[in-house]
């Protein structure tokens, strides 16, 4: 490499890195603003110009959002159901992700044609029936109520068949051997050749299902009912908006996931990177 | 111990014939070779034997049990993969212990066998090693392990010694046999790989296209090829391959050679005309003498014991004699071939064998 060349590439590398950085500072923005806005007191939020910083530093947003809301019940309600939505979701697709890979029995092509087609109805469309049968079931404002629609995770089925399509045959066939049967295939030797998969499902699976919005909201009206995200639509009263006290509860909902994401960084990115391969 | 027999197996993958009416027994206590080329079904009979292919029609008793629709765990055989397949997860003493677990042996008895098997295969200080911490030599002899510690009525080898590199492959060959003479349980072993199969076997099978060529210890299948394909596909160098037309009748036929050379064999045939003549290498010497029939020297390979001479004929047929270890011939030299007429044979044309008698 001739120093000519070194030099242009260092340029380049600048270049990107800027540009880069551009973009995380645009990124990151919002969550800043949100941040330093649920600090400042309501008047100086909706002054008519952009203040980076605020004049008096507050935390009597957080203090009303955890002591005059009903914010304990809805973290409750936010865990039983993510955790419900992740137990059933990443057990049932690893159980049909697992039939549909390695076992032979009638129909099998057609109902992965099937999984692989729901992915074409987006939930939107189905919310109404969705609402219409959990109404019928009487299970309106009950965790199963907002648990159920939820489970609809065709690309978890997908990753699981993949990654047991991968693992090579002859494991199946001495375990056969060796007498196991299917659980025991499933889960001595399958799953923990690779623990990593059902990790990263769980976790993306529960910031998916703490993260959903627009079913809980529907499912719940009653406000010791409802989830962190629908709950913090609840912290303005009949005198208006309160900016500043919404994006404090609004900090407060997604805390948890910012920490599990922190926590488990390197698992989130394997697992959008498995789904996203399928997603297209 | 146990013994295994096929009558009249056949199997299919969709209109693709794989195995073909194929019967045979092995005995209790004998080391059986399957050996044949890619695609000739020597893999998909033993899988049929495990119980992992289904088989179409015919019957399979192991031990005198009808197996052929037993579950593979039921049939008391134990596989050593080629890829080993060993559950990367385990420990060794997990990988050996998992097929016992699953028939829920009492902790005792697997610890006892585990231990075993541990013994006689030398590897107690791998025990709590993973597979990727093992060799492929150490991996190999862990499968052979997981076979061992279930105590099965037979063993079945599937090309167990691919993946090893030559001087492992030696040494596991000669490790498979001392355990077979040690335990003394029925085995049978695929390979492709005719050395193995000549000095494994107690007998070899044959298979080529499907079906069984010939059945027989590796002396008489090396001796007395049953088809042009055996005689071709056993012994390394290959076996010479003449064009000839034979004449006369009885005890007094003459081959006549591509070159006009006449050779006096002493192989009945059922009629004269156009022949093979098989002849290995070995049993064509180069001579001072006369000889048989003589061509010019191509290629000289000294392997040190014994010398490979690739001579062409006059008319351009190519043969490889062999010579002695100190032959001083080199590429290009006139030289006079004499052939054993007691190792020669002859093949019609659906190849079929006629041997010097």
């Amino acid at each position: 490499m001739t120093p000519q060349t070194a030099k242009r590439i260092n340029i380049a590398g600048l270049a990107i890195t800027l540009f880069t950085l551009f973009c995380a500072i645009i990124w990151a923005f919002p969550i800043y603003w949100g941040i330093i806005s649920s600090l400042k007191p309501e008047d100086e939020v909706i002054r008519p110009y952009i203040e980076l910083w605020p004049d008096t530093l507050t935390f009597q947003h957080y203090w009303f959002a955890l002591t005059e809301t009903q914010i304990g019940k809805w973290y409750i309600n936010s865990i039983a159901t993510a955790v419900g939505v992740t137990i059933l979701t990443v057990s049932t697709s690893m159980f049909v992700g697992y039939a549909i890979s390695q076992l032979r029995f009638p129909l099998r092509q057609p109902l992965y044609w099937l999984i692989l087609a729901s992915f074409m109805v987006p939930t939107q469309t189905l919310i109404i029936n969705h609402f219409v049968l959990i109404a019928n079931m009487g299970l309106l404002n009950t965790w199963a109520g907002i648990i159920l629609p939820q489970l609809i995770h065709p690309v978890a089925i997908i990753v699981y068949k993949q990654f047991f399509d991968q693992v090579p045959r002859d494991f199946r066939e001495a375990a056969v051997m060796d007498n196991a049967g299917e659980f025991r295939v499933l889960f001595k030797v399958y799953m923990p050749m690779n623990w990593g998969v059902t990790t990263a499902l769980s976790i993306v699976t529960f910031i998916w299902s703490w993260n959903a919005f627009l079913w809980p909201f529907l499912a719940v009206t009653k406000t010791e009912m409802m989830t962190i995200t629908v709950g913090i639509t609840q912290v303005n009263d009949a005198f208006g908006v309160y900016y500043a006290r919404q994006l404090s509860a609004a900090v407060l909902a997604g805390f948890p996931v910012a920490l599990a994401y922190l926590l488990f960084q390197r698992r989130v990115t394997q697992a959008i990177t498995l789904s996203a391969g399928i997603k297209g | 111990m146990a013994e295994i027999s096929l009558n009249n197996v056949s199997k299919s993958f969709g209109s693709v014939n794989v195995i073909n009416d194929v019967s045979l027994t092995v005995d209790a206590g004998e080391l059986l070779v399957f050996l044949g080329p890619s695609g000739s079904g020597k893999s998909t009979l033993l899988r049929m034997i495990a119980g992992l292919e289904t088989i179409d029609s015919g019957t399979l008793t192991i031990g005198g049990v009808e197996s052929q629709n037993l579950a593979p765990g039921q049939r008391n055989v134990a596989m050593v993969f080629q890829n080993y397949a060993l559950y990367p997860h385990m420990t060794v003493r997990d990988n050996m212990a998992f097929g016992l677990k699953n028939i829920k042996l009492p902790a005792s008895e697997i610890d006892k066998r585990v231990a075993d098997a541990a013994r006689i295969l030398e590897m107690e200080s791998l025990l709590d090693r993973r597979p990727s911490q093992l060799s492929g030599g150490q991996r190999q002899r862990v499968a052979i392990g997981r076979a061992i510690v279930k105590e099965p009525a037979a063993f079945l080898f599937d090309e167990p010694l691919s993946n090893l590199d030559a001087a492992l492959r030696v040494r596991t060959r000669v490790e498979i046999s001392e355990l077979h003479q040690r335990i003394k349980s029925t085995m049978i072993y695929v390979t492709h790989d005719q050395t193995e199969a000549m000095t494994l076997g107690d007998r070899i099978v044959v298979l080529n296209d499907c079906k069984i060529e010939q059945i027989g210890t590796p002396m008489d299948v090396y001796t007395y090829p049953a088809s042009r394909f055996v005689a071709g596909f056993i012994g390394s160098p290959a076996m010479n391959f003449l064009k000839v037309e034979m004449s006369g009748s009885g005890d007094s036929m003459v081959a006549t050679l591509g070159d006009g050379s006449r050779v006096s064999l002493t192989i009945t045939v059922p009629g004269s005309g156009q022949y093979e003549l098989g002849i290995r290498p070995e049993a064509v010497r180069v001579t001072d003498g006369k000889g048989d029939t003589s061509g010019t020297a191509k290629v000289v390979e000294h392997l040190g014991d014994r010398t490979l001479v690739y001579v062409a004929l006059k008319d351009g047929t190519q043969i490889t004699a062999q010579d002695t270890g100190r032959s001083t011939l080199v590429a290009g030299d006139q030289v006079n071939l004499t052939f054993d007429t007691s190792q020669l044979h002859l093949f019609d044309e659906s190849g079929k064998a006629y041997h010097s008698h």
